[in-house]
């Protein structure tokens, strides 16, 4: 396993980082905080500034050169743009 | 015993699909996943045992098993406004924790974790009717170091042995794959010819090949999530696979396909 992987061992220091990006993933409840404050919500997780600047930009290089997990940096975008514009899914 | 074998693709833009997403390629799929769910129910299963890859879902950064088997009385997720909740097939999961640790293998299990759309997706369309209890098997295909593709093929030699020696009608289902890169600047270019080139030698029986594949050439080649297709592809010797569709999307080798077991 190399440094070139696309998806890489998830370095510890990105771990509140990660956590983040998995609540507005997987967490109902911190997503709605998120869209409501998202300053707030991510203090809840103690980021560092550097990471919730990355966040709220969302962006991704920026995050995947931080340490995210890609698919998390992935889902979460995807989570947040379907809670902003519902309607434009067609759910089966 | 073991009845029937199948990969399903879960890309969940199956299940939500947004405007970017060929709708015409998107009911191809679901055409190929509703071939699946007639099969299931001539197969008359009993349970279906799925392979899948949590997507960082029961399993975040706070404990990472390698192979895991959910053996409660049911599971259940959310994904989107979707609440799904599914009855384990309880003797069956137990049978494979203990008999999996007695071969060798140190599974983890849980009776509580929730359940990923990795799951969720191909069982939402491809449950028979009437619906018949699961038992979930999880792969680590997203955090590595993630296992061998060799040693989810061992795996699921061991797994097969196991289901082939129980009186249920078993099916299993590999959830997953093929070619794509989710959060990476390749998202938009997967490895669709060597989706292809794999398909073409696993219609000839050549699935073990799988198993020599490294985790590297997987994650070069988009295909982290094949560690499910490995273990489904040890449970079956040479079976010749019958690829029911291909359908790459601008993001995504969308595959549906059986072997006999």
């Amino acid at each position: 396993m190399t440094d070139q992987m696309h998806y890489r061992f998830p370095p510890a220091a990105a771990y509140r980082l990660n956590r983040c990006l998995f609540a507005l993933k997987s967490d109902d409840e911190f997503r709605a905080r998120f869209l409501k404050d998202a300053r707030a919500a991510m203090g809840e997780l103690g980021l560092e500034a550097e990471h919730a600047a990355a966040v709220l930009r969302g962006d991704r290089d920026a995050l995947l050169a931080h340490g995210a997990h890609p698919y998390l940096v992935f889902m979460a975008d995807l989570r947040l743009r379907m809670e902003r514009e519902p309607v434009s899914f067609e759910f089966f | 015993m073991l009845v029937g074998a199948f990969a399903c693709a879960h890309t969940p833009q199956l299940l939500a699909r947004p405007g970017t997403e060929d709708r015409d390629l998107v009911l191809r799929v679901h055409a190929a996943f509703a071939r699946v769910k007639r099969r299931l129910e001539a197969l008359r299963a009993d349970a279906i045992a799925i392979v899948a890859g949590d997507h960082v879902e029961a399993f975040f950064l706070d404990s990472v098993p390698a192979l895991a088997v959910y053996v409660g009385t049911e599971c259940r997720g959310t994904f989107a406004h979707y609440r799904y909740r599914f009855p384990i097939h309880e003797p069956l999961a137990r049978t494979i924790v203990e008999q999996g640790v007695e071969r060798g293998f140190d599974l983890f299990y849980t009776q509580a974790a929730p359940l990923d759309y990795a799951f969720y997706v191909p069982l939402h369309f491809t449950m028979p009717e009437p619906a018949v209890p699961i038992v979930p098997l999880h792969v680590n295909v997203y955090l590595p170091p993630q296992p061998t593709p060799r040693r989810c093929y061992e795996w699921g030699r061991a797994l097969g042995e196991i289901v082939r020696a129980r009186p249920e009608r078993v099916v299993l289902m590999a959830s997953g794959g093929m070619s794509h890169f989710p959060g990476t600047d390749r998202y938009a270019s997967p490895e669709f010819e060597y989706d292809r080139r794999l398909l073409a030698a696993l219609k000839e029986g050549r699935g073990r090949e799988l198993a020599a594949v490294t985790g590297e050439e997987l994650d070069k080649m988009g295909n982290i999530e094949l560690r499910t297709w490995a273990t489904l592809l040890g449970a079956l010797d040479d079976a010749k696979a019958d690829v029911y569709c291909y359908e790459p999307s601008w993001h995504h080798g969308n595959a549906v396909v059986e072997w006999p077991a």
